[in-house]
């Protein structure tokens, strides 16, 4: 799958724990910013398809945090992430709003590099414990004919 | 860029809303009574009774017909970024409208909704300048427990094309609203032609 770059940032925004954007809050807010549409907390229908393409069915719902910022000098930051977590849905939508500016490097290499490499490690340890726990199963041949 | 124009809404999203609904109901109930909604947000070229109205009513299953007046980029992108709803140019097809006063003279087309479904008509709402600079009338009808003397600064035209319009249970159903009060006429006030 293809993702532009913003997509790439919100998601890793979106799946950061809020303790390790808690750092960088005071940098975040270290502008003149409103809030275009407050953090609020809704629920969303997730939807899923058998085996990935199979026909849609409704899996449940899940809460979700929105938040949309606009910065003075007008760009405008959206976040959508799990959780009630309003706090981090403001700060994700912050950050999303500094990226955009026309040179957004220090904030992709500071905070969405190292955001990207945690989640990775998460991820990379979560799989080898996984890993771990698989059991190969096989039959023995009957000797029935 | 049209996120550059989105304008903050209702501070409290969830009252406030209700507050807005609550309005709309009042004013249908007690037609010609003004209702105030004081706490509404302002959207430039839109009245805060008007936009609060607006934000409480409009979602992504009600289609909403533009005046050419109202017709501006930030309007569209606020009401698409807060109401989420589809905006069509099609008369038929919209569950609200949005009017100024140069647009009463003309209805043709609005959704009367039918004998069987008259709620499924168009709730047509109207952006005045004042709500009682005009010819005093007297209202009757339902809600009104004799008569209510009503001065809005309506064109004489637009009664008569009300009434040309007016098959109950068929028929429509106006909010006017200017600054941050507001005004029902349901399709049931009679409005008596006489001066008050």
């Amino acid at each position: 799958m293809n993702l532009s770059p913003r997509q790439h940032w919100i998601g890793v925004l979106a799946r950061a724990f809020r303790s390790e954007l808690l750092p960088h809050e005071d940098a975040l807010r270290d502008v003149d910013y409103q809030l275009i549409r407050a953090p609020e907390i809704g629920m969303t229908l997730v939807r899923g398809r058998m085996g990935g393409n199979g026909a849609p069915f409704n899996l449940g719902e899940m809460s979700v945090t929105r938040c949309v910022v606009r910065l003075a000098d007008g760009r405008t930051g959206y976040s959508y992430l799990a959780g009630r977590d309003k706090v981090h849905a403001e700060l994700a939508a912050l950050a999303d709003a500094h990226l955009q500016g026309a040179h957004p490097s220090p904030w992709l290499s500071d905070l969405i590099g190292s955001l990207a490499n945690a989640q990775a490690e998460r991820r990379a340890q979560k799989e080898a414990d996984t890993a771990a726990t698989k059991v190969e199963f096989f039959t023995l041949v009957r000797g029935e004919n | 860029m049209n996120a550059q124009r989105l304008q903050p809404a209702f501070v409290d999203p969830v009252l406030d809303a209700q507050r807005g609904f609550r309005g709309a109901l009042k004013a249908l109930a007690e037609p010609g009574l003004i209702q105030s909604l004081p706490a509404a947000p302002s959207l430039e070229g839109l009245a805060p009774a008007t936009y609060a109205l607006c934000l409480a009513l409009l979602d992504m299953d009600t289609p909403l017909w533009l005046a050419p007046c109202f017709d501006t980029p930030l309007i569209r992108a606020n009401l698409a970024f807060h109401c989420g709803c589809p905006l069509t140019t099609n008369r038929e097809e919209a569950a609200f409208a949005l009017l100024g006063e140069q647009d009463l003279l003309d209805l043709s087309g609005f959704d009367h909704g039918n004998d069987r479904y008259p709620d499924q008509s168009c709730t047509l709402l109207v952006q005045l300048t004042d709500l009682e600079a005009g010819r005093a009338l007297n209202w009757r009808g339902p809600g009104i427990k004799t008569q209510r003397q009503v001065n809005l600064p309506v064109p004489q035209a637009f009664w008569l094309e009300r009434q040309r319009r007016e098959t109950f249970p068929r028929g429509l159903d106006v909010l006017f609203a200017a600054g941050h009060h507001l005004i029902g006429l349901p399709r049931s006030t009679r409005i008596a032609q006489e001066h008050a």
